[in-house]
């Protein structure tokens, strides 16, 4: 490992050696390393091939940033696309890829087309491949497949995945220098503190600067001792490796903690999260997100060994990592200075190229003592090498204006870093709206202290523009003072010095890009170059969103943290404005990446969704149910018996509701009990239908409408008593309606004395349905009178069912002889299996919803939902009979029916409908029209809202709507429809929708 | 008509986990423990605390004075009282106590707009403790548990549904309707498996 040096600050442990895969090949690194560390250790400079021209590509940057180090983490179902090399932590045994360059890593195909680049601008392929329109599908295919990076894993998600909510009264986010600091500050004022950095290990960029001392120790002793005095404090919580990626309205902060995937493979345990999303409340937030290096602009800027000085500075410092042996530094201020230094110091030989003409003084004699060689006034126009760089070439500046008075020397190299200054990260100040403001005096876009102080957000370090870390720490002193102050808290700084031994810096110049005539890239993810933003703006793109979106500025997963501000400065330069006239493009949550993983938590497999199960759910399993979910819950859908397809056992459901007895788990409906003196009154206007006669003992159905008149609810109703009632809802309505009660009863009637609640999970329900039920229900309840005459249709008794207090309910959705049983769901299970013990000698018959719809259509009953979509009134459904016009109050909806539009007589009305073929069910969602000629403009004159087989009738049963169908019903000659479906117009007549005992002789008996 | 006999038997809303099949005295091994504390009386009650003779009526049957205050609950010799909302109260009890209760209940509020109904069928309680308990919910609720002091109950989030929490000994209730039981507990058992989950025995709590 020739590129590794070992020195003091060094946090790799070169006692832990490490070895690892990447494309096929081992490598050594260290514990402590990173992935891109290690392979740059390895002399490994080309990790990838460019987007669009395939050109290689290596690590520039050292986190967050890079836009090139793309690559695939492991194999299986644990593997991971397009994580960032310099962010992947190195365990033993890592496996990774690359996710560009094909064939290979040394020969891309796209290179060969990258030759003739200048043919391939901005917009290629929206100008391309326009034409011919029939081919663009073809054309995505191939495009599509040329593009992108990794590979989804295909295996299900063997890991795990949570969600936890914190609420602290201070969130720090960043633990540079000044988070660190931000936190103990807090951290002793007794504030509950919660700090996030998403590195391995806190301290920022100070890991980065070993020798700078702070408060007269070495920065790493001085974080250290912070770090301690942090974990020492009970009332705050250190996260690491955990990346805060969203700041919503009211501080909700999101964040991804890694939990495992910097383990070895073996010490990664099953119980334990892969990643956890941290969603933080806090009444407070305290910005140190740092900054980061962009790069400057020049020739051939993207050739591998090419990188920010900062990420030089940080594979020397951290990793003990010399990423070559002959160093070239091109900056335009004094932070790719120290670097310089630390790396002279460590006897590799390095040339400054400053494009400004002075340098400081104090600078000047280090550089001299160490023979580091400058070259001010001096640019590089272009990089030479063809797979990496080889050499620079010089070139001399005007001392002001941005361009190239004379050709200067040619430099060997085989690395070359370059600053350009650095960019604040102000991405979570923006997402909830916070813009950043450009700062000509410090070159970035930067956010102020105390600007949000009224949202509870501060900001400190870099992040505000303030680039020396003393003054940075002075401010983060007095903004936490600030703070800290505002909540009555004390500031407490025994034993904290915050000197610094930094020298003053110079200021920088404001260049971004310097002058060339070879390709210069500005954003290497997406291979946006200069020629292409200039194309932008030639071509008129104003906004510098649209130039964004045009160029693919600033897309991709590193988000244009290099690009962005170097792209925007480069637009402003070409549109003739100032850099804050044309602004930035929108900050827009994730930060970085999130897994879908993380975001789902605990929202998978059988936590997906709430399942809600009736008392009666074993039985259904034993009788080997399929189920459909209704509302939440999980309703059997029919019962088929070994070889039954769902029609075989619908059909012989069916016919042992009609012909013997049959059971249905009817529990899912809503049920809501309500009380109190005027409650006759409160369902008199709740309902279409009128409820002041119902005497106590009797049942009756009701029509709920909408203030439109529309129908959205239906259900039968008891009357207990005078002063107490019981609803019944439909399954998915349950919820809605008890709200809607108690929404017309607090806004509007508050004077009607009436309580509700739901009592929807202390009754389970079974309805016993047939011409047996009578015969089953008699062998279990001795204490009600079962004869007709006793209990008749449409009454409810009080008694015990199997020795179970229960509620009997003779209704029907069946249109059979039926009991609806009520019981406390505690006794739910023992009363069901008492039923189907009862009902063994009349082979009774467990159902589902399938054979109840079915059932309830032979007998043209709607379903809320399915008959109905919120646009149909009582009179559409022909159910006039369930509106009570003359009740003395009115009720919701009776103004809107005397609409001209729902009064009108020839709206779609419901209608049942008959093929001519009784085998052909036709398709439910089917057009009605007029004619089989289906050559448009067809008028559609309605749709088929249920369709079934009906084993009973011997024939398939339909209904649906039809314009004016009510009256063409009775027309002969003109009762004629056609269903238009899967390319075929099926003629059907239309019918009234009561296809089986329309005199209703089979329930009253 | 003859007089038939049944033995009718009760299953709580957590019955198909078996849980007291698998529970263990309550140690330091699992982060967190729980169990499902089975078929207890549950009393839904409405009335209008601003009427004097209601609020005065109920103390009389219940032997303690309904909480008034928001998201407060009184615990009583023979159960709690939850604050539900304005007018709007759970009274959990034994099963047995509470056709007692409620009977009582609606005697003295005779003449008094109420509700008194008997939900005991659609409700059930688990408590969960341990010295991960709180970092379990954090898992599972919004709700910031360090404002859950002793004598408050909330109505919050539980992932996708809701639960009526409180602090309970060492520990925490969570009350819920029957139907989500299986979801609430199949989150909760997920939640707390990297802390280590045990099912309590009832009696070590």
């Amino acid at each position: 490992m020739s590129n590794r040096v070992t020195h003091k600050h060094s946090r790799v442990d070169f006692s832990k050696p490490l070895s690892f895969t990447f494309d096929g090949k081992i490598y050594q690194g260290f514990a402590g390393d990173t992935l891109a560390s290690a392979l740059l250790a390895n002399g490994v400079k080309t990790i990838a091939r460019s987007f669009k021209y395939g050109r290689p590509r290596g690590i520039v940057g050292a986190w967050a940033e890079e836009p090139n180090a793309l690559v695939q983490i492991d194999v299986g179902a644990r593997t991971t696309p397009d994580l960032k090399a310099t962010q992947v932590e190195l365990y033993d045994g890592l496996v990774a890829a690359r996710t560009s360059g094909w064939p290979s890593l040394a020969f891309d195909l796209k290179s060969v087309g990258g030759k003739f680049s200048r043919f391939m601008p901005a917009g290629f392929y929206y100008k391309t491949f326009k034409w011919p329109s029939k081919f663009w599908p073809l054309y995505e295919d191939i495009i599509r497949r040329a593009a992108g990076y990794g590979k989804s894993p295909i295996e299900p998600d063997t890991e795990t995945y949570d969600h936890k909510h914190h609420h602290v009264e201070l969130l720090v986010v960043g633990g540079g220098a000044c988070g660190l600091l931000a936190a103990l500050l807090a951290g002793r004022s007794g504030l509950s503190v919660l700090l996030v950095d998403d590195q391995s290990e806190l301290g920022g960029y100070l890991l980065s600067m070993p020798n700078m001392t702070i408060g007269g120790l070495d920065a790493a002793t001085w974080s250290a001792k912070i770090i301690a005095e942090l974990r020492s404090l009970p009332n705050v919580t250190l996260l690491e490796r955990t990346t805060a990626f969203a700041l919503h309205d009211m501080n909700m902060i999101q964040a991804v903690e890694l939990m495992q995937d910097h383990l070895l493979h073996q010490a990664r345990k099953s119980e334990q999260r892969r990643e956890r999303l941290h969603r933080i409340r806090a009444a407070k937030v305290v910005l140190a997100t740092g900054a980061f290096e962009r790069p400057l602009v020049f020739g051939n800027n993207d050739l591998p060994g090419i990188i920010t000085a900062s990420a030089l500075a940080t594979y020397f410092s951290r990793y003990g990592v010399v990423c070559g042996n002959n160093i070239v530094v091109l900056t335009s201020n004094d932070l790719a200075y120290q670097s310089a230094v630390d790396l002279a110091e460590a006897g590799i030989k390095v040339t400054i190229v400053d494009v400004r003409e002075s340098i400081n003084l104090a600078w000047a004699a280090r550089f001299k003592a160490l023979g580091i060689m400058t070259y001010m006034g001096y640019g590089i126009s272009e990089a030479i090498g063809s797979s990496e760089v080889k050499g620079v070439q010089l070139v001399k500046l005007n001392a002001k204006a941005n361009v190239v008075i004379e050709s200067g020397p040619l430099i060997a190299c085989d690395v070359l870093a370059s600053s350009g200054g650095l960019s604040p990260t102000v991405h979570l100040f923006c997402h909830d709206g916070g813009r950043p403001q450009w700062d000509e005096s410090k070159l970035a876009f930067v956010v102020s202290a105390n600007a949000r102080a009224n949202a509870g957000i501060y900001c400190v370090g870099a992040i505000t523009g303030v680039f020396s870390l003393c003054e940075g720490l002075e401010k983060t002193f007095a903004t936490m003072f600030e703070l800290l102050k505002s909540l009555g808290k004390k500031i407490d700084d025994s034993e904290l010095s915050l000197e610094t031994d930094e020298i003053t810096a110079s200021p920088a110049r404001a260049i971004y890009r310097i002058p060339t005539t070879a390709k210069a890239f500005v954003d290497f993810q997406n291979d946006v170059a200069v020629t292409d933003i200039e194309l932008a703006v030639r071509e008129n793109y104003r906004s510098i969103e649209h130039i964004k979106r045009y160029t693919a500025l600033g897309f991709g997963t590193d988000q244009g943290k290099l690009s962005n501000v170097n792209g925007f400065a480069i637009a402003a330069e070409m549109l003739g404005k100032t850099i804050p006239e044309v602004g930035t493009t929108t900050y827009r949550p994730a930060y970085t990446p999130v897994s879908f993983g993380a975001l789902a938590g605990a929202h998978v497999g059988d936590t997906f969704e709430p399942r809600r199960y009736t008392a009666m759910q074993a039985s259904h399993t034993q009788f080997q149910a399929e189920f459909e979910t209704v509302g939440q819950w999980m309703r059997p859908w029919y019962f088929p018996k070994a070889g039954e397809d769902m029609h075989a056992a619908v059909n012989r459901e069916c016919l042992a509701a009609r012909n013997g007895v049959a059971i249905l788990d009817a529990s899912t409906l809503g049920k809501i009990d309500i009380r109190g003196k005027d409650v006759r009154e409160f369902l008199n206007r709740i309902y279409a239908n009128a409820w002041s006669q119902l005497a106590p003992g009797k049942c009756r159905y009701g029509l709920m409408l909408n203030e439109a008149g529309m129908v959205m609810d239906d259900g039968v109703t008891a009357c207990i008593s005078d002063t107490h009632f019981l609803m019944t809802t439909t399954t998915g309505g349950a919820a809605g309606v008890m709200s809607w009660l108690e929404k017309w009863h607090q806004t509007e009637w508050p004077e009607l004395e009436v309580y509700m609640t739901s009592v929807t999970d202390n009754w389970t329900t079974a309805a016993l349905v047939g011409p047996k039920s009578r015969e089953v229900l008699a062998k279990l309840c001795s204490d009600i009178d079962l004869d007709k005459e006793a209990f008749k249709f449409m009454d409810w008794r009080d008694g015990t069912v199997a020795g179970v207090p229960a509620r009997v309910f003779r209704i029907s959705f069946s249109g059979e002889l039926a009991y609806e049983i009520n019981v406390d769901a505690s006794y739910g299970h023992y009363v069901w299996e008492e039923l189907m013990k009862a009902g063994a000698e009349f082979d009774i018959t467990p159902y589902g919803t399938e054979t109840m719809h079915v059932l309830r259509a032979e007998k043209g009953f709607i379903i809320v939902g399915q008959e109905t979509d919120g646009s149909v009134t009582p009179f559409d459904l022909d159910m006039a009979w369930a509106v009570g016009m003359k009740k003395p109050y009115s009720f919701i909806g009776k103004r809107s029916l005397a609409r001209s539009d729902t009064a009108r007589t020839d709206r779609k009305q419901l209608v049942g409908l008959l093929t001519e073929d009784p085998n052909f069910v036709l398709k439910e969602g089917a057009q009605l029209i007029n004619s089989e000629n289906t050559t448009p403009p067809v008028p559609m004159l309605g749709h088929v809202t249920s369709s079934y087989y009906s084993a009973f009738l011997g024939r398939s049963i339909a209904m649906g709507f039809v314009i004016d169908g009510i009256k063409r019903r009775s027309e002969e000659g003109n009762n004629i429809v056609y269903a238009w479906a899967d390319g075929k117009a099926v003629k059907a007549k239309i019918v009234s929708s009561v296809f089986v005992d329309a005199e209703g002789a089979r329930h009253n008996v | 008509m003859s007089k038939l006999t049944f033995s009718p038997v009760m299953q709580s809303p957590l019955h198909h986990f078996n849980l007291n099949a698998n529970q263990q005295p309550i140690d330091t091994s699992k982060g967190v423990w729980a169990n499902e504390i089975t078929l207890l009386g549950y009393i839904s009650l409405r009335g209008n605390a601003q009427n004097v003779l209601f609020t005065k009526a109920a103390k009389k049957a219940l032997g303690v004075a309904l909480p008034i205050l928001p998201c407060s609950l009184i615990s009583a010799s023979w159960g709690y009282i939850y604050w539900l909302s304005p007018d709007e109260w759970l009274i959990v009890c034994a099963r047995e106590l509470h056709a007692e209760l409620q009977q009582k209940l609606e005697a003295a509020l005779v003449g008094n707009h109420n509700q008194v109904i008997d939900n005991s069928g659609g409700f059930t309680t688990v408590f969960l403790q341990g010295k991960n308990a709180s970092d379990v919910l954090h898992h599972c609720t919004v709700y910031d548990l360090n404002a859950l002091t002793t004598g408050k109950v909330v109505g919050t989030t539980f992932g996708k549904t809701s639960v009526f929490l409180h602090q309970h000994g060492n520990g925490y209730n969570l009350i819920f309707r029957r139907s989500f039981a299986d979801y609430i507990w199949r989150y909760l058992e997920r939640s707390a498996l990297p802390y280590g989950f045990g099912i309590a025995n009832l009696g070590s709590s």
